[in-house]
């Protein structure tokens, strides 16, 4: 007796997850596919962290604790290593201790990089930090920095 | 008619004791020293204050001027002039005949002793001069005395103005029952119209009972006449009843002599009437004159704060009250003499509202209360708490464009800052006053203070309100592709 074909599809589908699915089923992946700590799984470690001008090819340029506005942007670059399990960071960027933005993301096992930017105005120039909370919403690390002329 | 039960009905006890105590001072102020130098200088300084104002109401500009400069210094031409009289009210052993007493008592000086006395002297024909102090001081008018004290005796007085005696010369002073000067040079009188014959001896008591209410008694050496000298005038002594009534009238005395306490008594009443009359005229003007209106702007003063609480901010820091009363009154109403406060016994952390009522408002009886505005005042109160915070650099400027600031390490990384919960539970920073790139070098440290936002917020214990800065700058390396637009 033949195998109907869309047996053979949903196999097929099931063994192509089975086999792309690096810690195998999860009963609690979020909607992006990543895990948060709290699961039975290590958090990721933070090696470092800094803010800069910019980042090349993964690289941080000009990391500093001042930063000019005419520059135009900025960047937080955090590298981690082990990441044991797919799962997010968060940068919470502040002004004044205002919060003002909230920039989810990626990490992916063994070791990620990963950086985000924000766009510079005239009216962000004074003391700024970055909050870097992993997936459960802890700290790893407080970075301070100035916008200035 | 209606009126005046009105005024009458409207006065409360305090208004009563009020107007009574001020007619008792003035009365006793009559008492003390009626008849004396002090009483005519401030019936003088009394006419000068009624033409004073007799001027500025026609209109003299220079008068009224020199007038008002002249009562204006006129409390201290008083002090100055009568510190004597002052200092004896004041000094005065016997307080009950200050307040109370209406006759000099008798210091049991006597009478008799000095009236057959002096009677001797003029039958010895020996010149002599006693002086008798009243109510006013003489030690200021009498100059060169030797001082004695010695009991009055026949014997005494004739011994002093013995003319072979040293001492004879000059006045003899008697206070109580003691001669206590001898010797003493008295003020001449300046009178031109006084008769040829009466010599230096007579100048010089009519000189003292022109300048003091003392009684002098003088016997002239070559006639053996007997005069009196009192209150600038001098009276011929024929007879020892007659010097003896002179005396006793002088201390006060009046044995036997019915028409002389009626007439007393009168002169006291009549003094007591007029002083409850003239002070309550001028309690009547001062207190229900023409009315005045003011509006003052008075701080609220908040009392009773629990120490662990703090007043954040008020909706009025000061309201405006206004007030009405007579015009004297309002006149002399002085601002800190109105005063409003507000318990904050009863408050609690957060919006408290208040009602500022009459209670809370202090001012000077006499005066109506007619409005507050703004009549509620809303009072934010946070507990105090203590929170340690983080301290950021905030820098500004521009540094040069080869030059980036890659490091800076405070000696203070964090802060102990007291506040008030609501406020600091807001805060997660403190930063520096503006630190200003321009002036950084390759390294270096510097100082900044804390700049600490509200200013009710300050630096703890172990805590200190500046921090050094170390940093550190490096050259820049960013390819110009790479440059920021």
């Amino acid at each position: 007796m033949a195998i109907p074909k869309p047996v053979i599809c949903c196999c097929l589908i099931l063994l192509a997850c089975l086999l792309t699915a690096p810690g195998g089923f999860s009963a609690e992946e979020n909607a992006a596919g990543s895990t948060a700590p709290g699961d039975g799984q290590k958090a990721p470690k933070l090696i470092q962290a800094l803010v800069c001008e910019n980042v090349v090819e993964g690289i941080p340029q000009e990391p500093a604790i001042v930063f000019s506005i005419s520059r135009g942007k900025v960047s937080c670059y955090t590298f981690f290593d082990p990441v044991p399990a797919n799962t997010f960071v968060t940068h919470n960027w502040y002004y004044r201790d205002e919060p003002s933005a909230r920039i989810r993301l990626q990490l992916r096992p063994p070791r990620w990089a990963t950086f985000s930017t924000i766009q510079l105005r005239e009216t962000d120039k004074g003391p700024w930090r970055v909050e870097i909370t992993d997936a459960a919403g802890l700290i790893l690390k407080e970075l301070r920095f100035s916008i200035t002329d | 008619m209606d009126k005046i039960f009105q005024l009458l009905a409207s006065l409360r006890w305090q208004d009563i004791v009020d107007i009574t105590l001020n007619s008792y001072i003035l009365f006793r102020f009559y008492v003390l020293f009626r008849g004396t130098y002090v009483f005519r200088v401030l019936i003088g300084l009394t006419m000068l204050w009624f033409f004073q104002q007799i001027a500025v109401s026609l209109g003299l500009i220079v008068t009224s001027w020199v007038v008002q400069g002249i009562v204006a210094v006129a409390a201290f031409i008083i002090i100055v002039v009568f510190r004597n009289e002052i200092r004896n009210v004041l000094q005065a052993r016997n307080i009950r005949s200050v307040l109370w007493g209406f006759t000099p008592k008798s210091t049991g000086t006597p009478i008799q002793i000095i009236v057959d006395s002096v009677f001797e002297l003029a039958r010895k024909k020996c010149g002599g001069l006693l002086v008798i102090p009243g109510r006013e001081d003489v030690s200021e008018l009498v100059h060169s005395g030797i001082t004695w004290k010695g009991d009055i005796s026949r014997e005494m007085v004739l011994s002093i103005f013995w003319p072979d005696n040293p001492v004879h010369d000059g006045a003899a002073i008697i206070q109580g029952d003691q001669i206590v000067q001898v010797g003493a040079i008295l003020p001449l009188s300046n009178q031109s119209e006084l008769p040829s014959y009466f010599g230096t001896r007579h100048r010089a008591a009519l000189g003292l009972a022109e300048a003091s209410d003392a009684i002098v008694l003088i016997v002239s050496e070559e006639r053996g006449d007997i005069h009196l000298a009192k209150h600038s005038r001098l009276r011929r002594i024929l007879s020892k009843s007659k010097m003896e009534q002179k005396l006793q009238e002088h201390f006060g005395i009046y044995p036997g002599d019915q028409e002389e306490h009626k007439k007393q008594r009168l002169e006291i009443v009549t003094a007591a009437l007029v002083s409850l009359i003239f002070i309550t005229g001028v309690w009547f003007n001062v207190s229900r004159g023409l009315d005045a209106l003011v509006t003052l702007n008075v701080p609220v003063e908040y009392m009773n704060r629990k120490p662990a609480m703090e007043i954040v901010s008020a909706s009025a820091n000061s309201v405006s009250v206004d007030l009405s009363g007579s015009g004297a009154l309002i006149k002399s109403l002085r601002p800190d003499q109105v005063r409003v406060r507000l318990d904050l016994s009863k408050a609690i952390s957060g919006r408290n509202s208040f009602t500022i009522t009459a209670d809370d408002v202090s001012y000077p009886p006499g005066i109506i209360l007619k409005n507050i505005s703004p009549s509620e005042v809303t009072v934010d109160l946070d507990v105090t708490i203590e929170k340690l915070l983080p301290v950021q650099v905030d820098w500004v400027g521009k540094l040069p464009e080869d030059l980036s600031l890659v490091e800076a390490q405070l000696d203070q990384e964090k802060v102990p800052i007291i506040g008030g919960k609501r406020i600091l539970d807001s805060i997660k920073t403190v930063y520096t006053e503006k630190v200003p790139l321009d002036t950084l070098k390759e390294q270096g440290s510097l100082v900044a203070k804390l700049a600490l936002q509200p200013a009710s917020l300050k630096v703890a214990d172990g805590g200190r309100d500046k921090v050094t800065i170390k940093y550190v700058t490096k050259k820049r390396h960013l390819p110009d592709a790479l440059e920021a637009p």
